[in-house]
């Protein structure tokens, strides 16, 4: 995945050290857990406690990528997005009855699994981007609509933060909660923070208008969550149908969980959306 | 008539300066106090210090040409001043030391020029940050060479000086900052990892330098909002104006440096247009 060449990691113009040299890594690690530790701080760091964080990193990191992978599918794949991926994938996201075609993920052999498509080819694939930076971007907008009113602090806004996550945790764990109900718990885990983390889009853009004009709030809130209520029943129920046994299709159950996450979205986006 | 006399002054004159040379031997062969093989060598009498240690003198077979046996010394740039050492043996013993331009290592004291200077010890390249900083002023053309080797001062430099104007501003934010950047470093760090995939190349030191070298327009805007009226759309406006410079230098060295070509641009964009969003909060409110 990211194969760094090992020159890229050392400095080109590190002064000779008259200390011991560490050894030089064996392979550069793969997955951005491992790369963290060799660009970090100055030559003598690197060169002294390198060896030591050779040792303790090196060994740790394989176990933990080991483990890792076991409940974290490859977290690159969510990443492989472009710009017009994004586009589309933020009008389907955003005003979900206007998607003509079907929801379901493309599915493509590969090494004779199944496994769906990247974010390029698939729209219905979900990825990691637009959650993150729609989350990233939720915890500014609430620092500049804490700034307006004149509350602004950097302890507020970390409490943002705090009350940002806690949302997404909430979200990810009815996702999960639901799907187990309904006996279709082998959805990868990081597909459904994905899907968990799309809410903030919709979050964001409520802030955004309701910092031009206070009331409209209160209009756009159960806008948007009945817009990501059918988004999330949508993905879901293709979720379920492709996870679930096949005698327990269409039932009625399902369908008032599904309604129930629908709904729940309303008092969640109230919530996070009261800054 | 007018000819005779000329050469006749003429030879008064050689016949005075023949006189003078004589004097000035005479003077020089009276006043030397060295062997006369050492009289070419110099002609300054050396210091002799009462408190010297008598260590062991650097003793010099008088009229061999080869120069002192080379000392290990670090390599060093030139040094125009000759060094005189500190310890010098009695006057009895053996001829005095020699001026050279390479230093001679005394047993105690004088080891001070065997180091490199400071600077250059702790990795701080003064010009180099200075080129760099200089590069950033100007968005449009950007050297992405100078920015290769990761540096930490200058960003720290910056870094100081942004909270050092928030403190006039009455806001004490040095700790904040710190955290916040290194979190935005990380942050960054992972997104522009994921993005670029195979290509990309970017490790943690170098994102934090350039995250720190860009941080150059949020400290002249902090500058400037000292004297803007606080909270108002006239800094919000201008704030932005810097951000959007922030983001756009940012940008363009990361995708020069870490990546090849330019298809994600749009994506890394707006993370580091985060970044320095969440940094202009701190100076707009």
């Amino acid at each position: 995945m990211l194969n760094c060449s090992i020159s890229a990691m050392y400095n080109p113009n590190m002064a000779s050290q008259a200390g011991p040299q560490g050894p030089p890594p064996l392979n550069p690690q793969q997955g951005p857990f491992g790369n963290a530790f060799y660009g970090a701080g100055s030559e003598f760091i690197k060169t002294g406690l390198g060896a030591y964080g050779e040792k303790f990193l090196g060994s740790s990191s394989e176990f933990m990528q080991s483990n890792i992978s076991r409940y974290f599918s490859n977290p690159q794949y969510y990443f492989q997005v472009n710009d017009q991926y994004v586009r589309n994938k933020l009008r389907v996201v955003l005003f979900p009855f206007i998607h003509r075609g079907h929801w379901t993920r493309i599915t493509e052999p590969v090494g004779g699994r199944l496994s769906y498509k990247p974010p390029i080819y698939d729209i219905n694939a979900p990825d990691l981007y637009i959650p993150v930076m729609a989350f990233a971007t939720y915890v500014i907008l609430a620092g500049f609509s804490l700034g307006f009113i004149g509350k602004f602090s950097p302890e507020a806004l970390n409490y943002q933060l705090t009350r940002g996550l806690l949302g997404w945790f909430v979200q990810v764990a009815l996702l999960k909660s639901l799907l187990y109900s309904m006996g279709g718990g082998e959805a990868a885990l990081l597909d459904i923070v994905a899907y968990g983390g799309y809410l903030f889009t919709g979050l964001s853009l409520g802030i955004v208008v309701s910092m031009f004009w206070s009331l409209s709030y209160y209009v756009l809130v159960p806008w948007l969550s009945i817009c990501m209520g059918v988004f999330l029943v949508k993905t879901m129920q293709r979720v379920l149908l492709t996870e679930m046994r096949s005698h327990e299709r269409h039932s009625s159950r399902q369908h008032y969980m599904l309604l129930f996450m629908g709904i729940a979205q309303i008092p969640l986006f109230l919530w996070l959306g009261s800054v | 008539m007018i000819e005779s006399s000329l050469s006749l002054r003429l030879n008064h004159k050689n016949k005075r300066k023949k006189q003078l040379k004589k004097a000035k031997k005479q003077n020089t062969k009276s006043k030397t106090f060295f062997p006369p093989s050492m009289a070419k060598e110099f002609s300054v009498r050396p210091v002799i210090f009462p408190s010297s240690t008598p260590s062991t003198p650097y003793t010099r077979r008088p009229g061999s040409s080869s120069p002192p046996p080379p000392f290990q010394t670090a390599p060093r740039t030139s040094s125009p001043l000759p060094f005189i050492p500190f310890d010098i043996p009695s006057t009895s013993s053996a001829p005095p030391p020699l001026y050279s331009g390479i230093p001679i290592a005394s047993s105690s004291s004088g080891y001070f020029e065997d180091e490199p200077p400071l600077l250059e010890e702790l990795g701080i390249n003064t010009r180099q940050i200075w080129r760099k900083t200089v590069s950033i002023l100007n968005p449009i053309r950007l050297d992405p060479v100078l920015h290769e080797d990761g540096d930490l001062s200058g960003p720290f430099m910056f870094l100081l000086s942004f909270g050092l104007f928030q403190l006039l501003a009455g806001k004490f934010y040095f700790g904040i900052v710190l955290g916040w950047v290194i979190m935005a470093s990380l942050f960054l760090y992972s997104t522009f990892n994921m993005i670029a995939g195979r290509n990309g190349c970017l490790d943690l030191y170098r994102c934090f330098s350039i995250i720190g070298y860009c941080m150059l327009p949020m400290v002249i805007f902090s500058a400037g909002s000292l004297f803007l009226p606080h909270g108002g759309t006239l800094i919000f406006a201008i704030g932005m104006v810097f951000v959007f410079w922030s983001t756009w230098v940012c940008t363009s060295l990361l995708l020069r440096l870490a990546s090849c070509g330019d298809e994600h641009r749009g994506l890394v964009g707006y993370a580091c247009w985060l970044v320095y969003l969440l940094f202009s909060l701190l100076v707009i409110f």
